[in-house]
């Protein structure tokens, strides 16, 4: 579904992706890991065309999406959740979905209709009710707790209808039972859309428990990827993070 | 009247005709030709404040250099009377002119606007002021057009048009108001539109947007040739009174006006840069009558405001009565 083929990233002489090449299957939940400054969420930044790329090239199925603007890429199936919740604070949750459908479908430059009557309510309640927030439906996005925020970053995200969804630490910030919750939710969304789901994760639990697919990035590179169970085992990763928690 | 409970343009139709035919009748029981002047003065400058707020309330970007399409709104509408047209055209002048002066804003605003935009933050901000101070170097410059400094000197016909005879003080009254409401319906149906939240979306976060496939330039540009349109037909209502134009109008503090207004009467409220100028012209009435010091009253009312309501006054009453 996603494909990258050798993607390479320098910020002034540092590498913050090296020769990153992976492809993600259809309908597939996928996990990034690595330690702080691996370069997880400049890869995001690099397949979503928010930052642009030094050598390589990117797939979404057969469409070669390189050197594409942010908006086209969000436009060919590639919507993101950021890892610093991304909302907009005085628009309420209601208002936010609508306005995330109505830009997917080039219906922001509509001056004839009234927004708050306009017919795509229908759906936004359907988006609203997927991501667990009929209960602040109406509530102002800056009022929401941090979870409900993190989990209208997703809701934004999710109204594009997107092919490849990419997560950035979709639990950052939360204790132990609601990240076990918000990644319940994740669970539930990705059976129910048949999305590509790739996300970055530091509980280890989670990621083992949630990703059919792990992907380990160190110093911008991928040393290992495989199943939990091969990630796990992988002699690399032990020495190279999972051991380095443990000493 | 059931439909009085909807918020759409029917209703903002219904509701500004009612207002107008208030104020007529407001003109009959109070002949007073100072309130008269008042009530049309707050309409002209309110559109401008309006105007203004499409760009600092909803698209969250603040321009210092909007008396630009003021000035030239005016000036397109004075200097087109004063010119052969007027023979040619005879009774359809005046809403030539008007259209031309919102046409000619509209442009003006097209270019400064796709420049500007470009900018953040303080940046914009002197950018449009910059603009502004360079359409009003042209003005001065341009003695033998626009009078220079003197402004456009000899005044200019008023035809009569569709048996209004502007001439005439309720034939002007009415026609001002009448203008002004229309515009502010306008307004309100392109604010609460798509598009309208779709200002509100840059301004909240203008980076999200890209990730939701939009791109904020188009919007902004478009935001700000509308801004630009409607102070020009402000202005050019503003020349219609005056049968003139000053270059004062295009010079830096023209621009604070609507700021102060904005300021007074709320930036999250639709109509509360029209309160705004409301207060400003009873402010200006009443202090200058009294005393000389009306910037010092001015700007102790103004602090007034933004130490002790913290927000415009509209904005506060609609937080007290809790219809936000």
């Amino acid at each position: 579904m996603l494909k990258l083929d050798k993607l390479s990233k320098s910020f002034g002489g540092i590498l913050a992706t090296d020769d990153v090449s992976l492809e993600l299957k259809p309908n597939s939940i996928n996990a990034v890991i690595g330690p702080n400054g691996a370069g997880k969420t400049t890869l995001f930044n690099l397949i979503t065309g928010k930052i642009s790329l030094d050598k390589g090239q990117i797939f979404i199925g057969n469409k070669n999406i390189t050197n594409l603007t942010e908006s086209e890429i969000t436009h060919l199936g590639v919507a993101r959740a950021f890892q610093i919740t991304n909302i907009f604070p005085t628009l309420s949750v209601k208002d936010s979905i609508k306005v995330a459908l109505l830009a997917k479908q080039h219906g922001l430059n509509n001056m004839w209709n009234r927004f708050k009557t306009h017919s795509i309510n229908n759906k936004a309640e359907i988006i609203a009710k997927l991501s667990g927030l009929t209960k602040s439906y109406d509530t102002i996005s800056s009022e929401l707790s941090h979870g409900d925020q993190k989990l209208l970053d997703i809701a934004l995200a999710l109204a594009l209808k997107p092919k490849v969804l990419l997560l950035d630490e979709p639990t950052a910030g939360m204790g132990p039972e609601e990240r076990w919750k918000m990644i319940d939710r994740i669970q539930k969304l990705w059976k129910k859309t048949k999305m590509t789901v790739l996300f970055i994760e530091h509980d280890m639990d989670i990621v083992f428990d949630t990703a059919q697919n792990i992907y380990v990035l160190q110093q911008g590179s991928i040393i290992a990827e495989g199943t939990p169970k091969e990630i796990k085992n992988n002699k690399k990763v032990i020495e190279a993070y999972l051991g380095g928690g443990k000493k | 009247m059931l439909f009085l409970n909807k918020d759409n343009f029917q209703r903002d139709v219904f509701l500004g005709l009612l207002v107008w035919l208030i104020l007529i009748m407001f003109y009959f029981i109070f002949p007073d030709p100072g309130i008269h002047d008042i009530i049309q003065k707050v309409f002209i400058l309110g559109l401008f404040a309006m105007s203004l707020n499409i760009l600092i309330g909803y698209l969250g970007l603040i321009a210092f250099g909007h008396a630009a399409f003021f000035a030239s709104g005016a000036y397109t509408l004075g200097l087109f009377l004063q010119s052969d047209f007027v023979s040619n055209l005879a009774s359809f002048s005046i809403p030539v002119a008007m259209l031309l002066a919102v046409l000619v804003s509209g442009i003006l605003a097209t270019l400064i606007g796709a420049i500007c935009i470009r900018l953040k933050d303080i940046y914009f901000s002197f950018l449009t002021l910059a603009f502004q101070m360079l359409i009003y170097s042209i003005i001065l410059a341009l003695v033998n057009i626009t009078g220079g400094d003197q402004g456009l000197m000899g005044g200019f016909p008023k035809p009569p048009f569709l048996g209004i005879n502007l001439g005439k003080p309720f034939d002007f009254y009415a026609f001002t108001i009448f203008i002004s409401i229309i515009t502010i319906v306008i307004l309100r149906q392109i604010i609460e539109s798509p598009f309208g939240y779709g200002l509100r979306m840059i301004r909240d976060n203008s980076e999200r947007p890209a990730a939701l496939g939009f791109s904020n330039q188009k919007h902004k540009l478009i935001a700000f040739i509308i801004a630009g349109s409607i102070a020009g037909l402000a202005g050019s209502l503003q020349a219609l009174l005056d049968v003139g134009a000053y270059p004062e109008w295009a010079f830096w503090s023209k621009s604070a006006e609507p700021l102060f207004m904005i300021l007074l009467g709320g930036m999250h409220s639709f109509l509360g840069p029209l309160m705004g100028a409301l207060i400003f012209e009873i402010l200006n009435d009443f202090v200058t009558a009294n005393t000389r010091y009306y910037g010092l009253v001015l700007g102790l009312v103004i602090l007034c405001f933004v130490l002790g309501l913290k927000k415009g006054l509209l904005d506060w009453i609609l937080i007290k009565f809790n219809r936000k």
